[in-house]
């Protein structure tokens, strides 16, 4: 009976196990691999050769390669550091006006959020860059109406990065909502009466019940931000091509270019490894902190 | 009396809390939702009412015009027919392995068990960018770029998809499937007539999010079809109306094409959203 079964989990795992091996997990090695080689990504695998930590030092040298390197790393750094930091206050915020049965509307709202996260990224950058625009974009117009002058948004190295942060955080800040949602949904309404029995006002139950309870949903929402974060690409490649003056040039557009569009296979995917290490370290630290607070 | 103006106190600062409340809300939801009304309303103008000075918000006599010029830009029925094509193919292939390997998982006991789906799970928070290059050569070296078997292949399966199901199954009572194993029934027979019907709910999300998924997937289909445009999905065809953004007179047009591309999925998820909210809320909980 149970060596039956054996065989059956055998076959129901067949097809999922060797699609994710072949798919993901062995390209994962391979682009570990490929970071100790010279390889272009026109040629075979077998033609590549072992060069040790070059790649590694090219990417991290004082040539154009270092230094476009660690502009998108540093790029990709503050990109996701602005995401996180926008979408994680504002999930809660809406979260804690949807999850509310004082005042009606809650549930549009949240449908209203959500819908954002559906929206193919190609319609999102045709219509942001034309609310963006200096000359003729409803921003701008919008702005002059409350008497602010036009600002660049795109078009300055100072506002282009923070301009297609805000332009994510808008698509995908429904999606934190319902995270937060179900966070909130998790606190025991009896917790709320005792503290209003106890006199506690709204912000410090807030302060002292919601966010507390809140830290195991937050970190959740981080680190699928921050995963999020990196992925960026689209809009760069979309609308500003990782300009003005390499500006937006975050790390998924640039190893896209370098190891798809100029086939330096190597140096790229020593880029991704990094890209790879840096999200681990990141998220490590994130736990490691978490749960130093849980202790306390 | 006291008692009578403190509760009247109070009863004027919780409308007056209600008042704020309600006009967040409505500023959150107007924010949030302007950049796709503006497009629709845009769509619906006329080059001329794009170009008016101070703009024209609402259109007078909305037009259908940018949508018949769209088509003569970018090949819109054979770009979102590709789109069906890869976004269903693929949602279809991602159900079958994520049930297969769900039940696997969640009703089988078999060692190496946890180790297993540990790893597959840990790929569920891989960057696609770090594995891109070598796939995209991989691909290439078994003959499927440059098409759509290209994008749909490595997709077939994936790590969410099997931790979705397995959250569901589990609560799959045993008795039901050691029933239907007495009268014979094959596990195939029992996953696909006893067990799914049973998880529909799920079965119903994960296709949601794995059709609008695939079908805004922008960079692996820009990567493996290597510019044959009678591949290009939709949302790689309309990046061609990037070029028409200088200047309003073409605002219409870009934004009819932007409307196209919204659509299908938008519309999915107005019928379907109770699935798309359960499915992240119980993903999120159970996790």
């Amino acid at each position: 009976m149970i060596q039956r079964y054996r065989a059956s989990a055998g076959i129901m795992l067949a097809p999922a196990v060797t699609l994710i091996g072949i798919f993901i997990l062995l390209p994962m090695l391979l682009t570990v691999w490929l970071s100790f080689q010279d390889w272009s990504t026109q040629t075979s695998f077998s033609s590549a050769s072992f060069i040790g930590l070059d790649n590694f030092r090219e990417i991290f040298g004082p040539t154009s390669v270092g230094r476009d390197f660690t502009g998108a790393l540093t790029n990709t750094a503050i990109y996701t550091a602005l995401s996180v930091a926008l979408i994680l206050p504002l999930s809660v915020a809406f979260g804690l006006m949807v999850y509310q049965h004082d005042v009606a509307g809650g549930t549009a709202l949240r449908t209203v959020l959500f819908s954002t996260y559906m929206v193919p990224m190609i319609a999102v950058a045709l219509v942001w860059s034309k609310l963006y625009s200096p000359s003729e974009g409803p921003l701008n117009q919008m702005l002059g109406l409350i008497g602010v002058g036009p600002q660049p948004f795109l078009s300055s190295p100072r506002s282009a990065l923070i301009s297609i942060v805000f332009l994510n955080v808008w698509q995908q800040v429904g999606y934190f909502t319902v995270l937060a949602i179900a966070g909130l949904t998790q606190i025991p309404g009896s917790l709320y009466e005792a503290a209003k029995l106890d006199g506690a006002n709204r912000f410090e139950q807030f302060r002292f019940i919601t966010l507390p309870l809140m830290r195991r949903t937050l970190l959740f929402s981080a680190v699928i931000a921050i995963i999020n974060a990196v992925q960026v690409f689209e809009p760069v490649a979309l609308i500003t091509q990782g300009g003005p003056v390499g500006s937006t040039n975050v790390l998924t557009y640039h190893i896209h270019r370098v190891g798809i569009e100029r086939a330096q296979g190597g140096l790229g995917s020593a880029m991704a490894v990094m890209l790879m290490l840096s999200l681990i370290v990141v998220v490590c630290a994130l736990f490691a902190l978490a749960n130093r607070k849980d202790q306390e | 009396m006291s008692a009578g103006s403190s509760s009247w106190l109070a009863r004027r600062r919780a409308s007056g809390r209600k008042a704020l409340l309600a006009t967040l809300i409505l500023l959150a939801a107007v924010a949030s939702a302007f950049p796709l009304v503006w497009m629709v309303l845009s769509s619906l103008k006329t080059p001329a009412e794009s170009m008016q000075v101070p703009p024209v918000w609402i259109p007078h006599t909305p037009s259908i015009e940018a949508y018949e010029k769209v088509s003569g830009v970018v090949n819109v029925g054979r770009s979102m027919w590709n789109s069906l094509v890869i976004a269903s193919i693929t949602t279809a292939g991602v159900l079958v392995t994520s049930m297969m390997a769900g039940y696997a998982f969640a009703k089988y006991h078999f060692p190496g068990r946890s180790l297993l789906f540990s790893v597959l799970i840990a790929t569920m928070f891989l960057p696609p960018i770090v594995t891109l290059i070598p796939l995209y050569r991989l691909v290439g070296s078994i003959g499927l770029n440059a098409s759509l078997a290209g994008i749909i292949v490595p997709n077939l399966a994936n790590a969410f998809g099997i931790f979705l199901m397995r959250q569901f199954i589990a609560g799959v009572p045993d008795d039901l499937i050691d029933a239907a194993r007495m009268d014979g029934a094959s596990e195939l027979l029992i996953l696909f007539k006893i067990v799914a019907p049973s998880v529909a709910p799920a079965i119903a999300a994960l296709a949601l999010f794995a059709f609008v998924y695939h079908w805004n997937s922008y960079l692996w289909p820009l990567t493996v079809l290597q510019g044959n445009a009678d591949a290009y999905p939709i949302v790689i065809s309309l990046s061609r109306l990037l070029s028409y953004n200088r200047g309003a007179v073409n605002t219409g047009l870009v934004m009819a094409g932007a409307t196209l591309a919204v659509l299908p999925p938008l519309i999915l998820f107005v019928f379907l959203q109770r699935f798309f909210v359960d499915s992240i809320v119980g993903s999120a909980i159970k996790g």
